[in-house]
């Protein structure tokens, strides 16, 4: 049965990965594509008419409310009779586009589009080595950060479309400015999903933004199969549910992730059980380091405790940290092994459009051999 | 401009002194009984008084007995750098900070946290922890008092350091503000956690440091009483009276740098409690007489920070509130009550 379920793993992680590298640009992929019912993804819905792609954003920034934005996308060089805001009518394929966040990079290539890419905001955190390589001999320009962002580099490179990493109303400010200039915006929320297929199903944003469709469809199905094998598998072959405890303080504080977030889903997919399952919040929440302390002595494992890479760094934050169980027993890993020199972390990255491998690395560190001999790929131990 | 005493009877400023006394013991008590953690108070006692090992003793011997202390030593200092800031330029609205001290600390902290977040100098550091932001913090202090200390042996005049002092203070705070118009998001939030404030991050061999510091401040503070009052009649007249007028300020410019310094830096800019308390203390005892607000300034410096500490730890719930929110939002209405019930608080001056 194990056997069985690792093989089965095998194929679907080799199948994820031969779509990832696909250049398919087949006209037969540009075929009609909703998102269905079943769609995990929350903050996005895709519609289609006769005359175009209807994209609509939904609370694309922690904290928005009732936030729409609707999105009209058109064939290219076709003159449209749609009656709306000419900024949000979008002619694709889109073919010059900006990334303001480095999990856009991943769903781009992946799709085959990374020539399209013409500026990125932190060239220096970019993990992938063509891009980082294109960054670096100066075909993709540096734009900067947040208030920081170089208008004049955005109009010079004149793009179809600016892929926004929203941070809420004070990031509106410039970007008014920018989409007055008849600079086209969207706002990427991925990041806010709270269900890690619906994170990954964003790349069927960027189908339709690409006229791939198709392509994007049958990558998110591999994904979201090969996702709940794993799952399944995993439920159906452990008993025990090991607690897991999140983060570093930040001094006397520790922010913690809410039991309705990214990670508290995949530690529950990966048969376990994080501290504060139970807690709902759409941000994290400042609990006193005593709260914490006194929880964390029922953890087993010891997750994404920020960029350390030693043990005698946590000690050295604070020296209290060192009489948490999982320190003592060494259970501590972080999600770091996959970090360029320059600080960019792939599993930011790529990490978006493989929720199935987090998923296999934080399973075989909850059940040691659940897996057989599979190997860590995101994650890796604290010594 | 005079020395104003004893508009109180006799007999009660002892007395007042006496309930202050009391009443910080009760409060530093009540820090240990209370948190986000419910303990009940017996275990709490057996915590203190056993050696039981247990986690509780571990919560209540490691996490609050230090915040504890902590709170105490950094309400006494921050009270007594600003009294003497005020008394130096005999300004009500002078406080520790005033000449540029945390805002030194605050460049400092941000050069570590901002600057080099992403670059080889954080890493080359890596094992240091959070005593790199200490001692960046108090070379940042230290650097601005020694500037300020300069500058007073050129000048003569007081007021002209006080802006000096106020100018130096904006131009690093117009420095940090670049380096965080630049900085990463995440940067960012490190950054303004450390504003901030907390009092419950200190090791025990910080806690030793910040303890011998303030008290060496606090004994300055003891021997410079006469000064302090001499000086409250302005500087002309102290100087006529026989004072080494640069002398005193240099003295008190020093005090102040090792009070406010050492809280900055293990503790972050805590705002409010230099500047509220010594005039909280100046209208309980209706005196401007140094010998009564040195000591009650350090009673009430360390009952209102050690209370500010009690209602941040929003006692029953496990969140909890940024220490300088809470100095400011308990302070502010205690001062606005005690200055309009007081309507003529330049006498104090």
């Amino acid at each position: 049965m194990r056997a069985n379920g690792i093989s089965l793993f095998v194929v679907l992680l080799a199948f994820t990965i031969s779509c990832n590298n696909r250049k398919d640009n087949n006209p037969a992929d540009k075929q009609s594509s909703v998102t269905s019912s079943d769609s995990k993804a929350e903050r996005f819905s895709i519609e289609k008419n006769d005359s175009c792609t209807i994209l609509t954003i939904i609370d694309p920034w922690q904290g928005a409310e009732g936030v729409r934005h609707v999105y009209y996308l058109t064939e290219r060089g076709k003159t449209s009779s749609i009656k709306a805001d000419a900024s949000h009518i979008i002619p694709v394929p889109v073919r010059k586009i900006i990334c303001m966040s480095s999990t856009h990079i991943a769903m781009i290539s992946a799709l085959g589009e990374m020539e399209s890419i013409s500026g990125i905001s932190g060239t220096d955190y970019i993990y992938n080595t063509a891009l980082k390589l294109k960054a670096d001999d100066g075909l993709i320009s540096e734009i900067g950060y947040d208030s920081g962002i170089n208008s004049e580099m955005i109009l010079k490179l004149n793009p179809d479309l600016i892929m926004m990493y929203g941070i809420g109303s004070e990031s509106a400010g410039y970007v008014g400015k920018i989409s007055e200039l008849g600079i086209k915006i969207m706002y990427n929320a991925d990041y806010l999903e709270t269900d890690p297929l619906g994170k990954a199903e964003w790349i069927k944003v960027f189908g339709a933004l690409y006229g791939k469709e198709k392509l994007a469809d049958s990558i998110y199905n591999a994904i979201s199969k090969s996702y709940n094998d794993i799952k399944s598998y995993i439920s159906e072959n452990t008993v025990t549910r090991p607690a897991v405890l999140l983060g570093l303080p930040f001094r006397d504080t520790w922010f913690i992730s809410p039991g309705n977030s990214y990670i508290s889903t995949l530690i529950s997919d990966a048969g376990g059980t994080y501290l504060w399952q139970d807690t709902k919040s759409s941000a994290s929440m400042p609990f006193s380091l005593e709260t914490v302390y006194m929880k964390s002595l029922g953890a087993d494992y010891w997750l994404n405790a920020g960029t350390v890479s030693s043990k005698r760094e946590i000690a050295s934050f604070d020296p209290r940290l060192e009489k948490i169980p999982c320190y003592i027993s060494g259970e501590i890993y972080n999600n770091t092994k996959r970090t360029s020199p320059g600080g960019g972390n792939d599993y930011w990255e790529s990490g978006t459009l493989n929720p199935q491998i987090i998923l296999s690395d934080i399973a075989s560190i909850l059940h040691p051999g659940i897996l057989g001999d599979y190997e860590l790929y995101y994650y890796m131990k604290i010594e | 401009m005079s020395i104003k005493k004893n508009d109180l009877p006799g007999r009660s400023k002892p007395l007042i002194f006496i309930i202050m006394g009391f009443l910080l013991v009760l409060i530093f008590i009540l820090d240990l009984f209370l948190g986000s953690v419910n303990i009940r108070p017996a275990e709490v006692i057996r915590a203190i008084f056993r050696d039981t090992g247990s986690d509780i003793e571990t919560i209540v011997m490691q996490f609050r007995l230090p915040k504890a202390i902590t709170s105490v030593f950094v309400g006494i200092a921050l009270s007594l750098s600003g009294l003497q800031m005020q008394t130096i330029f005999r300004n009500p609205l002078a406080g520790p900070y005033i000449l540029g001290v945390s805002s030194g600390a605050s460049l400092g902290v941000a050069i570590v946290i901002l600057g080099f977040s992403s670059g080889l100098v954080l890493s080359g550091l890596q094992g240091f922890g959070n005593w790199i932001l200490v001692i960046s913090a108090w070379a940042g202090a230290g650097a601005v008092m020694m500037l300020i200390m300069f500058i007073s042996s050129r000048l003569r005049d007081i007021m002209t350091i006080l802006i000096l002092g106020i100018m130096l203070a904006s131009g690093l705070t117009a420095i940090v503000s670049i380096m965080q118009y630049f900085s990463s998001e995440s940067m960012l939030k490190a950054y303004v956690i450390w504003t901030m404030g907390s009092l419950g991050n200190l090791s025990s061999g910080q806690l030793n440091v910040l303890v011998i510091s303030v008290s060496t401040g606090i004994f300055i503070s003891i021997l410079s009483i006469k000064r302090l009052n001499a000086l409250l009649l302005g500087e002309n007249y102290a100087g006529s009276m026989g004072l080494n007028v640069k002398a005193s300020r240099t003295i008190v410019f020093v005090c102040t740098s090792i009070l406010a310094g050492s809280v900055t830096a293990f503790c972050g800019p805590i705002g409010f409690i230099g500047i509220a308390v010594p005039h909280i203390v100046r209208n309980i005892f209706k005196t401007s007489d140094h010998a009564i607000l040195v000591p009650g300034s350090i009673l009430a410096g360390g009952i209102v920070m050690t209370a500010s500490d009690i209602v941040s730890q929003l006692p029953g719930s496990e969140s909890v509130l940024p220490i300088n929110s809470v100095t400011s939002l308990i302070g502010i209405p205690v001062v606005i009550w005690i200055i309009l019930r007081n309507r003529n608080n330049s006498v104090l001056f």
